[in-house]
């Protein structure tokens, strides 16, 4: 474990793989019986050393996408490449892939060493060199003081550690996790969170990890896939897909989000300005569409300003100029959450309704009913697909349900 | 042998002192757990009332009769005495009669396991949709009585039956192979009869096996046969150890297959308790043999339960057994 990568089993190809470590070329899976595909043509690849979250909703085939690298469920089409020599057809148990289940699974009739052992116990190692990695895949995880308490004596968060020096005692060619967190309670996710994190980067092994959990996928991983019904949506850093999404999926599944609906107004140089019912024009950063088409803003609410509409003008520490000019909007309701205050905000008489979240404290409270000014900085606003070609089925996301009444608001104002 | 005893039963009434002792011992355990309020025990009652009369006198009346004396011509000397005991274990012919009992569930046992765990490790694991219905064929064999489902393995195993005669027929065997009056067919009976039970003990002890644990062994490299033996093997012992107590315990108090297929020829327990009282009229040596055979399973009983509670520290890694 102490020598970063070193995988066992993985013959890397003649010319290595400028590709990638792990590379997916239009993996698919399709369950008879079943109306569509689970997994339609995945493409993507992982740098060696690096960490892919693999995000989406429940039954976005995330799961399926990674059993297939693994090997416990056979794709329907499409190849999965490890260095770029071709796995497809290698049974499970000769893939070397260091697998962490979402129940965990471990060997409820073994000890904790027995369980980290099993592995090497597979793969005929000494008995010597075995004591020797075990103890030090323990140590890895801080466990090495409960090596031989039984699985059934440990708690949550111990039973996951035993799982993750299971899986990389072997020293595997990669690490695959399913919803590793999903089992824990809160405080336990953020410890195990930053953990998983420190261990894949002291070993240097690629990772590849499931998750519905946007914070997760966000804070953990070096690149973030979105998956929305067996398709990937989009895949880039954490930034890529949280501050420039491909699409409305994406910026309702990642993060909370007010999309604004509009027409296309035109373009300012690189920035397309919008016609927004209720809200009036607004400039975006996107790829530009032409005048006339139907088009939403994303606003994020955190990155929307707040001041007290008592003044004439903008008040002071509220950005000018950059930003559009500060919209009037009514205070329907605030909540307080310790951190922050989440405000739904209905801009001028009949506007959208926007969530607009700022952090406690430092600013006054806007109290329901009381009129107030919203700006936002010029690189807040970005432009994306109208609600026609909602492909994905956000309704599906738990993550943006919340958003959703801001975001279907402009329905009802626009002709 | 309970039957006989409670046949038996209603002509000579049991001494007061027995019942009493019984049921104030069911009594007793009654405030182990929680206490029961006063509907658990009228709900109770019945079934109470029920196995003191089924059950407990009449063992209390066999524990009796054992300590009396035969006479000659099946009369009783009503008395105190192990003398009757004694008669018994010092005859060979009655440890020949419990080492066949002994053989007969040994046998019967590792034939039924070695047959019902593959089945039941097929029906615990399969997602089919036919899944209810393959249950019900493997538990269907129940609904027939199992003194005709051995009548009809006479009618397979015997020297004119239908293995006996395909063999001749093609010339295989000279003459018919010994496959029933003999120890051979008996096996081969029980072992059929008690296989529903053994797929039904097993099923129900497999609650461990769980395929994602099965598929964390593959994804670490062990092979099917490794998932078997390292993975599937341990969890589903449990149901294996409980099919195991339940198939020899069957086949010790076991008496029609025995008696029909062996041919009077296969001698165990359940079938010289039966002679010993009906045939010869010797009460006391059928109520010994009785006692003998209840001591066996309180044996196996006691053994099965330390086994099974070895297996649950496995598990749990208590140090301590609890009941």
């Amino acid at each position: 474990m102490a020598e970063p990568t070193a995988p066992a089993a993985a013959t890397p190809a003649a010319g290595g793989s400028p590709a990638g470590h792990l590379t997916l070329e239009g993996l698919t899976k399709t369950y008879p019986g079943q109306h569509g595909a689970a997994v339609r043509g995945i493409d993507l690849s992982v740098e060696r050393g690096s960490m892919l979250a693999v995000l989406g909703p429940s039954g976005c085939g995330k799961s399926t996408t990674l059993r297939m690298i693994a090997g416990l469920v056979a794709p329907t089409a499409g190849r999965v490449l490890v260095d770029g020599r071709d796995i497809t057809g290698i049974p499970v148990h000769r893939r070397d892939m260091g697998m962490v289940f979402q129940s965990y699974a471990l060997f409820p009739h073994l000890d904790v060493a027995r369980n980290v052992a099993f592995g090497l116990e597979m793969r005929k190692v000494s008995r010597s060199e075995r004591a020797r990695r075990v103890a030090e895949a323990l140590d890895l995880v801080r466990l090495g003081h409960l090596a031989d308490r039984r699985i059934a004596q440990l708690s949550g968060g111990q039973q996951q550690r035993v799982a993750l020096a299971r899986a990389l005692v072997v020293r595997p060619t990669l690490l695959l996790l399913d919803e590793p967190l999903s089992n824990l309670d809160a405080q336990l996710r953020g410890e195990m969170r930053d953990e998983i994190r420190r261990i894949q980067q002291e070993t240097g092994i690629t990772a590849v990890f499931v998750t519905h959990d946007q914070h997760e996928a966000l804070s953990m991983a070096d690149r973030v896939a979105v998956l929305a019904q067996g398709r990937l949506e989009q895949i880039g850093t954490p930034e890529d897909v949280y501050e420039r999404p491909a699409g409305r999926f994406v910026a309702r599944f990642v993060g909370r989000a007010n999309l604004i609906e509009g027409t296309v107004a035109g373009a300012d140089g690189p920035r397309t300005v919008v016609e927004l019912p209720g809200v009036g024009r607004v400039s975006a950063l996107g790829e530009p569409r032409p005048a006339g088409a139907r088009a939403a803003v994303l606003l994020r609410p955190h990155r929307i300003a707040l001041a007290p509409a008592t003044a004439d003008g903008p008040a002071a520490g509220v950005p000018d100029g950059s930003s559009a000019a500060p919209l009037r909007g009514t205070v329907l309701s605030a909540g307080y959450s310790g951190e922050s205050l989440a405000y739904r905000i209905r801009v001028g008489a009949a506007g959208p309704v926007l969530d607009v979240e700022r952090p406690a404290g430092p600013e006054a409270t806007h109290a329901p009913g009381t009129e107030v000014l919203l700006t936002w900085d010029a690189s807040a606003a970005r432009l994306v697909d109208a609600a026609e070609d909602d492909r994905a089925g956000a309704d599906s996301a738990p993550g943006a349900a919340d958003a959703v009444p801001a975001a279907a608001a402009p329905h009802g104002v626009t002709p | 042998m309970s039957g006989t005893a409670t046949a038996a039963g209603d002509t000579v009434p049991g001494p007061k002192g027995g019942p009493r002792t019984a049921a104030s011992g069911d009594g007793a355990r009654a405030p182990r757990g929680p206490r029961p309020g006063r509907t658990a025990l009228f709900l109770l009652a019945p079934g109470a009332l029920a196995l003191l009369f089924t059950y407990a006198m009449p063992l209390v009346w066999v524990v009796r009769m054992a300590l009396n004396e035969p006479l000659d011509g099946g009369a009783i000397r009503q008395t105190l005495t192990f003398g009757t005991f004694t008669q018994v274990l010092r005859d060979g012919h009655y440890w020949k009669v419990i080492g066949q009992t002994l053989q007969l569930g040994v046998l019967v046992t590792v034939f039924t396991l070695l047959l019902a765990y593959p089945v039941a490790l097929f029906l615990a694991r399969t997602t089919s949709r036919w899944r209810s219905l393959l249950m019900a064929l493997a538990v269907a064999p129940l609904l027939i009585s199992s003194v005709a489902r051995t009548f009809g393995w006479m009618a397979i195993l015997g020297n004119q039956g239908l293995i006996n005669k395909t063999l001749q027929a093609l010339a295989l065997t000279d003459g018919p192979l010994p496959l029933a009056n003999n120890m051979t067919g008996v096996v081969i009976a029980s072992v059929e009869i008690y296989m529903p039970f053994a797929i039904l003990a097993m099923i129900s002890g497999f609650g461990r096996l769980e395929p994602e644990l099965e598929r964390a062994a593959a994804s670490l490299g062990a092979n099917r046969l490794a998932v078997l033996r390292r993975v599937v093997l341990p969890l589903t012992l449990p149901g294996v150890l409980t099919a195991a107590l339940l198939v020899f315990v069957l086949s010790l108090s076991g008496y029609v297959t025995p008696r029909l297929i062996g041919g009077g020829r296969v001698f165990v327990l359940a079938t010289e308790i039966y002679d010993e009282a009906i045939t010869s009229l010797n009460w006391p040596v059928a109520a010994v043999l009785s006692v003998l055979l209840l001591v066996l399973f309180g044996i196996v009983i006691v053994l099965y339960q330390r086994a099974q509670r070895a297996l649950e520290r496995r598990f749990t890694g208590e140090k301590g057994a609890s009941r």
